[in-house]
């Protein structure tokens, strides 16, 4: 291997340098406020102390609203299993008619701005009068990231041996018995990393959270947003870093189950 | 006794049709793959199909193996129609091209499978996985995931797999092209012992020629979707069917001329200005004068010297200029003139015991008449 010039290394760093500052900027800042001993949400922080996460532990409301947070992602990552797995199997994998149209459809959940679905969303719920629970703000966030879940589904459905199957009914397995035994198992590394994604889409989403959620079903995001609205003090940031474990513990999860180099190349 | 009626010999005794392919016809949209194939397989035998890519081989195999639906006539398995049934139906094991076995399980996992699949008695399970696994002598490695395993103990594995259940039938869809020459000459020899241990109907799929002679009881030659020829290895290399077949397999040279005379199965042929004399080995009577045939001479049946003195037992000779001398270890290949346009390859299997010439010498060759197999070109 030829040695690489020190000028073209050295500007190479600089730009890796840069963007990681640039990628990891925000985090670092809400971390580091939400230490502070201060009583406004300021960077470099005033001091250090904990106090405004033993805040938020005792805030009834934000607690509450972490726990709605957890059941929203809960129950859009369990219709999303089921639904994005056999979808992305299916379109990976078989010919169907109307393919492409199918995959736009599935798409379109991506082009319509969230705002958008949201409204529509809102309309749809309130006419079934199903608003006020939370199970449908769980099924809005897997209707509007549902192709996350099928694109890795697909992308490990794609990279399995087409030869399987053939070899599981040569085995003598019949068609479920070869979906059960050879076809999930095959795909599990594309519905795990998939269902995690949804997970902390779901925990995360704002948006349409927004306009499905009232008082009695209001998720995280949207209380800190509520929050916002009166007067910013640290302990959003607390909140905040709360959120930002949390989805670091889920992706420790996946590079755990599945390898995060997996992952990746399934996107 | 020779070599070859011994093994025919052993092929006498099986009688018991296996296999039975009937007036096979395969179409896909733009591709007949596979026309109007007819074959019987007796039990307990192994055949080779062989043919180069896209010759229709495989085709006729995942056919066998129900993954595919003839477009037209019928496969008996055991004398019984099988086009309606489905594979998982079939008794039949197969070790697949890419092998396809199961990274989700262990090695043991993976030949238990089909045992669980096809409802064997759950409390022998066990015993016969690890019999089967001793089989391929990978008793120690039930435990080791299918990554864990060389490319040679992955063979294994799948060979296992496709025998556990003591299939009617096993099918091997070219399981050893993948494999570096070395290991592929080792389990060839290792098909060919589990073979003959277990007894069972085997057909292979290869476009290795040397496969098929080694490990085949019987060979058939596929080209362009249609069976040239089915026969025993030693009569698939010496009386090949046609031309296709004979230089197919082994090291052939094709020399085309037109008709001199013919005197009952001598044909005589001009080859650039220079007569040789073959023997008629295609189908019918013997081709009028005038008309244009092809000689297959395998590189072997030639022998060299520096003057057609020293050949007095060939009934040809002829001369030529060496134009590459390539020496491959056990045996020096020449490519020598024979007519312009024409080269001739010729093996000297023992060069430290003969005259070895150099390019650019001017050499005597000899062959008998017998050893010119001619075709109608």
């Amino acid at each position: 291997m030829t040695q690489q010039p020190l000028g073209k290394s050295i500007v190479i760093w600089t730009m890796v340098a840069l963007v990681l500052i640039v990628l990891s900027a925000p985090t670092i800042v809400v971390l580091g406020a939400s230490f502070t001993s201060g009583n406004i949400i300021q960077f470099p922080p005033q001091g250090f102390s904990l106090q405004w996460y033993a805040k938020i532990a005792l805030a009834d409301d934000l607690r509450s609203a972490f726990v709605r947070s957890l059941a929203v992602a809960l129950i859009c990552t369990l219709i999303s299993i089921p639904v994005g797995t056999l979808a992305g199997i299916a379109l990976s994998k078989y010919a169907i008619k109307f393919e492409r149209t199918l995959q736009i459809y599935l798409l379109l959940p991506f082009t319509i701005p969230l705002i958008g679905s949201g409204i529509g969303l809102m309309l749809l719920f309130g006419e079934m009068r199903i608003l006020g629970q939370i199970w449908p703000v769980g099924l809005a966030c897997c209707v509007i990231n549902l192709p996350f879940m099928i694109w890795a589904v697909m992308a490990s459905s794609a990279s399995l041996d087409p030869d399987l199957e053939l070899a599981a009914a040569n085995c003598g397995a019949g068609p479920i018995s070869t979906f059960f035994n050879v076809t999930i198992p095959g795909v599990m590394p594309g519905i795990i990393s998939g269902s995690l994604l949804m997970f902390i889409l779901a925990l995360n989403e704002f948006l349409v959270s927004l306009l499905l959620t009232d008082a009695r079903t209001v998720t995280l995001p949207v209380q800190i947003y509520n929050s916002i609205r009166s007067i910013i003090t640290p302990d959003l940031a607390a909140i905040s870093v709360v959120f930002i474990v949390c989805a670091t513990l889920v992706i420790a999860l996946l590079d755990r189950l599945v390898g995060l180099d997996i992952f990746l190349k399934s996107k | 006794m020779t070599i070859e009626a011994g093994i025919e010999g052993r092929a006498a005794q099986a009688t018991r049709v296996a296999v039975s392919v009937r007036n096979v016809d395969m179409s896909f949209a733009d591709f007949h793959a596979v026309k109007d194939a007819s074959f019987d397989l007796e039990d307990g035998r192994f055949l080779t199909i062989l043919g180069p890519s896209g010759s229709g081989k495989t085709t006729l195999l995942r056919m066998i193996a129900g993954f595919q639906k003839p477009s037209a006539g019928e496969i008996f398995i055991n004398g019984k129609p099988v086009s309606a049934t489905p594979p998982h139906k079939r008794s039949i094991g197969m070790v697949f091209q890419k092998l396809a076995l199961f990274p989700h399980m262990t090695a043991a996992e993976n030949v238990a499978f089909p045992l669980k699949m096809r409802r064997f008695d759950a409390t022998t399970i066990p015993e016969r996985v690890q019999r089967y696994l001793d089989l391929v002598h990978l008793g120690g490695y039930a435990d080791r995931r299918i990554h864990q395993l060389s490319g040679g103990q992955q063979q294994r594995v799948a060979i296992a797999r496709a025998l556990v259940f003591e299939p009617d039938l096993l099918l091997l869809d070219e399981p050893l092209a993948a494999l570096d020459r070395k290991l592929r000459e080792e389990m060839q020899l290792e098909f060919r012992r589990i073979q003959r241990e277990l007894g069972v109907t085997t057909i292979n799929v290869t476009h290795d020629q040397r496969e098929a002679l080694v490990v085949s009881d019987e060979v058939i030659v596929m080209d362009k979707g249609v069976i040239q020829q089915k026969a025993p290895p030693s009569a698939t290399y010496r009386t090949p069917a046609n031309a296709f077949v004979a230089g197919f397999i082994g090291v052939t040279n094709f020399i085309s001329g037109k008709v001199t005379a013919t005197s009952g199965d001598a044909v005589s042929f001009d080859v650039g200005g220079s007569e040789v004399t073959g023997t008629w080995a295609a189908q019918g009577p013997a081709p009028s004068v005038g008309a244009s045939v092809t000689g297959a001479l395998r590189a072997e049946q030639v022998r060299l010297a520096s003057s057609e003195a020293e050949l007095s037992g060939c009934q040809t000779t002829s001369r030529g200029v060496v134009r590459d001398a390539i020496f491959e270890g056990e045996r020096l290949v020449y490519e020598i003139d024979l007519a312009p346009g024409t080269l001739l390859r010729v093996f000297d299997h023992d060069p430290a015991a003969h005259k070895q010439f150099a390019i650019g010498d001017n050499v005597a060759m000899g062959w008998n008449a017998r050893d010119v197999l001619t075709f109608p070109n």
